[in-house]
């Protein structure tokens, strides 16, 4: 006889619950698509992909389509760079913002673009961001070695984002004459989707490749996240596994803050939340935290562009401070 | 002759042992004794190939006659199973996957493991998360995982600490089939009187092999007074077996 797996809500939640994320994320793309400054009706939007009406075209097509793709694969990089370190650190309060992973990505970006770097190829700036970020990286893994604690993983975060910081303003303040340049760091340092091109959704777009890397490491994640060990004697090839881990979660951290600047939160509220909601299965969380990442920081931004311009950086953190300290709390205990 | 189910050859971790060699053959429950620190969990880690120790001093550990470092992971996931003396789980996974967490080397979900639910009478308790367990629940949870994954070789680290008689007596039978299966279960406990019944055992003192056989052989008075420091005296007394 074999005994029913989880009660029958549980159960049409979980299996249904990427559709459920997926249609949400459709639902907000087409919002965001149509709304902004020039809001589209039904006639418009048929206008302009017919392109017949030419602004609109060029709204939809070199705007807000970018625009979208950007938020998309930078949310869903975010939200799965976090799902994985949560399971390394097994730990839930471990995400690329508060280790400091974004910091060391966005440090990096700015002195690319401080040295004049990146105007000499698309690619230097997001090179400089994975270079920062895996040094941010093998700093936690050396802070926090063989602790997991939370207390222990925070502080290290904490001493990282700081040192970052001030790395950052360091160059910022050395830079104070070139006005222009101040405004390309300001914008990597508080996160935003503003101007965002085509050229940025090509940036991100390895975010779905690494992804796709991401999709058979779900079970082992399950056996690791719940002692290295353990994990070991039932099979795991826990030193692969762990390389793989560290190695894409910095890489989609990376990437989506060369795109996008430090968007703090994602990587932690995202995973919490879907872990409440379907229960902590990595092969179930991998692929939600991928959807439900991409229809939060699109649902976010959206939000940020409809409350009069705020930016991307400052929605996530009005949303995700509070969750992150309730959080704490309730962890506490 | 077949192989041995588990062989050690001059195994050592600097500070928690000394150098041992130890052959024990498949078919048995074998107890591992001594006092706290003398380095049973360390022997139990080293036998599952955790601790493989540094440099030229790698140790030599062998699972039904092959060198555990040399198999690739899936193939040391289905020989030997280990479970820790104490689980903390951080994540609530329900009892049951992690259960099924056993098959994970096998590729299936499903094989032995509402048996050994039952068997280890967490049945009740499948669709629990493990982080809301009890220590004894918790530690039938490894149990079944380690069972489920149908290794020949078990290490079990102090696995009866946190259970109700009932239950460790229920694991003790476990134990005896999968021995009589032709597997070989391993397991530290504090319980001598426990440990006399077992097949073999092997005795620890200060992380220097004292003396392993049968457990009339390894238990005399002498040697309990000298290791343990307590008085040994064999007379009747409470004895609980199973219904």
């Amino acid at each position: 006889m074999r005994v029913e797996r989880r009660g029958p809500t549980g159960k049409a939640l979980a299996d249904g619950s990427l559709w459920l994320a997926g249609g949400l994320l459709a639902l907000l793309a087409a919002a965001a698509l149509v709304s902004g400054e020039v809001p589209f009706t039904p006639a418009r939007l048929r206008a302009a992909i017919a392109g017949e009406d030419e602004l609109a075209a060029t709204i939809l097509w070199q705007i807000r389509l970018p625009r979208l793709l950007v938020a998309a694969l930078v949310g869903a990089g975010l939200a799965s760079s976090g799902l994985v370190m949560q399971a390394y650190f097994r730990n839930h309060l471990a995400s690329p913002g508060l280790l400091g992973v974004s910091s060391g990505g966005a440090a990096g970006a700015v002195i690319a673009i401080a040295a004049g770097a990146a105007s000499l190829s698309l690619w230097f700036l997001p090179l400089a961001a994975i270079a920062g970020a895996f040094l941010a990286t093998a700093a936690v893994l050396g802070l926090a070695r063989g602790g997991v604690g939370t207390e222990r993983l925070l502080l290290a975060g904490v001493a990282l984002n700081a040192l970052l910081g001030a790395v950052t303003s360091h160059v910022l303040t050395s830079h104070a004459s070139l006005y222009e340049r101040n405004g390309q760091i300001l914008f990597w340092l508080l996160g935003g989707l503003e101007d965002r091109t085509w050229e940025h959704v090509v940036v991100a777009a390895p975010i779905a490749a690494l992804a796709a890397l991401l999709w058979p490491l779900g079970r082992p994640m399950d056996l690791l996240s719940l002692g290295v060990d353990e994990a070991r004697s039932l099979g795991v090839d826990v030193r692969r596994l762990r390389w793989a881990m560290v190695g894409l979660s910095t890489l989609l951290t990376a990437l989506a803050t060369a795109v996008a600047g430090t968007v703090g939160f994602v990587g932690l509220v995202v995973p919490h939340v879907l872990r409440l909601l379907v229960g902590p299965e990595h092969r179930r969380l991998v692929p939600l935290s991928l959807v439900g990442g991409a229809a939060f920081v699109v649902g976010c931004d959206l939000l940020g562009r409809s409350a009069g311009g705020l930016r991307l950086g400052v929605v996530t953190a009005l949303v995700g401070a509070p969750y992150f300290l309730w959080l704490l709390r309730r962890t506490e205990r | 002759m077949s192989p041995a189910g588990l062989s050690l050859h001059q195994v050592a971790i600097r500070g928690r042992l000394s150098p041992l060699s130890l052959e024990l053959p498949t078919g048995l429950v074998v107890g591992v004794v001594g006092p706290n620190g003398s380095g049973k969990s360390t022997l139990l880690a080293v036998a599952a190939g955790l601790s493989p120790g540094e440099g030229r001093e790698r140790n030599e550990v062998r699972w039904q006659g092959d060198r555990a470092a040399g198999l690739p992971a899936l193939e040391r996931g289905r020989r030997a199973a280990w479970t820790p003396a104490e689980a903390r789980f951080e994540f609530g996974f329900t009892v049951r996957s992690v259960v099924a967490q056993g098959r994970y080397a096998h590729g299936d979900d499903e094989r032995g493991v509402d048996d050994l639910l039952a068997r280890l009478d967490l049945r009740a308790l499948a669709d629990r998360p493990v982080d809301r367990l009890s220590g004894g629940e918790r530690q039938r949870v490894l149990l079944a995982r380690a069972l489920a994954t149908g290794a020949p070789l078990q290490l079990w680290d102090e696995p009866l600490a946190p259970l109700d008689p009932r239950h460790a007596l229920e694991v003790l039978a476990l134990a005896r089939e999968h021995a009589r299966a032709g597997g070989l279960v391993v397991f530290s406990l504090h319980d001598l009187r426990l440990a006399g019944g077992l097949d073999r055992l092997v005795l620890l003192e200060g992380g220097c092999l004292r003396a392993a056989g049968a457990p009339a052989k390894v238990l005399t008075p002498e040697r309990v007074r000298a290791v343990f420091g307590v008085e040994a005296r064999i007379e009747p007394g409470l004895s609980l077996s199973l219904p």
